[in-house]
């Protein structure tokens, strides 16, 4: 099976599945490769953040074994964590390096499961220590997620499943109170996933909402999903992981 | 053994149907005694923990085209039914297979794709003992298009010589829905006849009685005896394409099992609520 991350520059797609890894997990465990491992791969020497993904190579695949706890117990998934740099959505790197772009998108098509990862805007409640003017207006995200959508209605009109990741969610909400609510427990969770999906559609993705309508009409797949994420809470992070996994676990 | 095909219009619940079948939701202790459906091979266990993982979780299965580009890709779920009856007990082992929607929409128009034409194929051999025909609209135009599909389909059974002994069991499912719900009983007279009595006629004209027979099928079901509200809801951004469970613990099919049998033994079922 292959999930590929997708975003812009600088959105965390890295961190963010290289922290699926951690040990100290709740429902997901990342079996193979170790963390230390993808670790050491992936952050920078001073470990403060990680390496920028090269855009010299449009695709890098990591093998992923991951275990998800089911209602059913656990299940086994395999992964082809296919990790893009951000440049590679810039149309001046799609002009100069056809081949590349035609490679990428052809290994996208072939993916059962997309994550596109989603940087905050300056429409949302931000923390009181955290300023908001490092990240775009919401119009200008909302802008930018209309080249997604040409995007997922052109080029990927077969996508299975299209979960949205709107991370680093620790500098727009409480992290502990969010994921109480919307969290998952194999035994019985406070909200199904369409409840879930409501929950953080009207909170966070209300500005795109009817872009979101546009894509669900044109692929063939699941409606989208959209999810908060964060590299603080495991609970949030994992929830993406469970979702896909309860459809492509074997 | 019961080999069965499932035909149906794009996003009429024909995996659900049989993931429902294969997971068997909460039954009353008094029909468990009377009635056991036990999954048989892998497909049909893996269909059963879908059933428990995604669709108790409040979401809807995927479309199963998206899975399929060869024949070999279609699953086939295998079933074994243990009826207790006064004296007896009786077994019936079914091998279902369901086709993408896509299938039988092609069917109005006709298709050039290879696969399609090879499920009809497969359909349509000697060794399939019934097919059940799963519909679920019954808005303007829709008896139109589902009669030109069902006339195509038995010029295609008279091709292939099945005209006079392949049994068809023409299931109007959903049928939770209020409009339907208190046509159950009667679902030929109550249903078919009022909203698709085009499709019945073509029906009754090309295939003989004996080969025939109306039913009406609902898989979520509605939440309890004396609360008729559908016990699902439209999944978000689908349109009214798919839904998802409303009220997991109060998941009761109704009906799902008779076809089934009828299309394998030629046998009415006595009891299937």
């Amino acid at each position: 099976m292959g999930v590929i991350y997708i975003g812009d520059r600088s959105t965390g797609k890295t961190h963010l599945a290289m922290e699926l890894a951690n040990p100290n997990n709740e429902y997901v465990r990342v079996v193979s490769p170790d963390y230390e491992y993808l670790k050491s791969l992936l952050m920078s020497d001073d470990e403060q953040k990680t390496k920028a993904t090269d855009a010299r190579a449009s695709v890098y695949e990591y093998y992923l074994d991951i275990q998800v706890k089911l209602p059913t117990g656990n299940k086994q998934v395999i992964v082809d964590w296919i990790d893009t740099p951000g440049e590679v959505w810039r149309k001046n790197w799609q002009t100069d390096n056809q081949d590349e772009w035609k490679r990428l998108l052809s290994t996208i098509r072939q993916s059962e499961g997309i994550l596109l990862i989603l940087p905050p805007h300056r429409g949302l409640n931000f923390r009181s220590n955290i300023d908001g003017e490092q990240f775009m207006s919401q119009q200008q995200w909302c802008t930018r997620f209309d080249r997604w959508v040409e995007f997922f209605r052109q080029d990927c009109p077969q996508a299975r499943h299209i979960v949205l990741c709107l991370n680093k969610a620790d500098l727009f909400c409480h992290l502990p109170e969010e994921a109480a609510k919307i969290a998952y427990h194999p035994n019985g969770s406070p909200m199904n996933w369409q409840q879930r999906h409501l929950y953080v559609l009207q909170r966070y993705f209300r500005p795109i909402q009817p872009q979101l309508a546009q894509i669900n009409q044109s692929t063939s797949g699941l409606s989208v999903r959209c999810c908060i994420t964060s590299i603080y809470n495991r609970s949030l992070l994992e929830l993406p992981w469970i979702y896909l996994g309860s459809f492509l676990a074997k | 053994m019961g080999n069965i095909r499932i035909i149906g219009p794009r996003s009429s619940g024909k995996t659900t149907y049989l993931a429902a079948l294969a997971y068997q939701p909460e039954i009353s202790q008094q029909k468990q005694k009377k009635l056991r459906v036990q999954a048989i091979n892998d497909d049909t266990k893996k269909l059963a923990e879908k059933a428990e993982n995604i669709i108790l979780e409040g979401a809807s299965l995927e479309p199963s085209i998206t899975q399929v580009n060869t024949i070999d890709d279609l699953a086939v779920y295998s079933f074994n039914i243990e009826f207790q009856k006064r004296f007896k007990k009786e077994n019936l082992t079914l091998a279902v297979r369901d086709y993408p929607g896509e299938i039988f929409e092609e069917l109005e128009h006709g298709s050039s794709n290879p696969l399609h034409q090879e499920f009809i194929e497969e359909c349509l051999t000697r060794d399939v003992t019934g097919c059940l025909i799963l519909l679920t609209e019954w808005k303007p135009g829709t008896d139109k298009s589902y009669s030109r599909v069902i006339k195509r389909f038995t010029e295609l059974m008279d091709i292939h010589n099945r005209a006079n002994d392949l049994r068809l069991a023409v299931v109007m499912g959903k049928c939770e829905r209020g409009e339907l719900w208190p046509g159950r009983l009667e679902p030929e007279m109550d249903l078919f006849a009022v909203h698709l009595p085009k499709t019945r006629t073509i029906l009754r004209n090309k295939i003989p009685a004996k080969n025939l027979h109306f039913y009406a099928i609902s898989t979520f079901g509605v939440l309890g005896h004396n609360n008729p509200r559908p016990n699902r809801i439209e999944e978000w951004g689908t349109d009214g394409r798919n839904s998802i469970l409303r009220e997991p613990d109060r998941w009761r099919p109704y009906g799902l099992i008779s076809p089934l049998y009828w299309l394998s033994t030629g046998k009415e079922m006595a009891h299937d609520r």
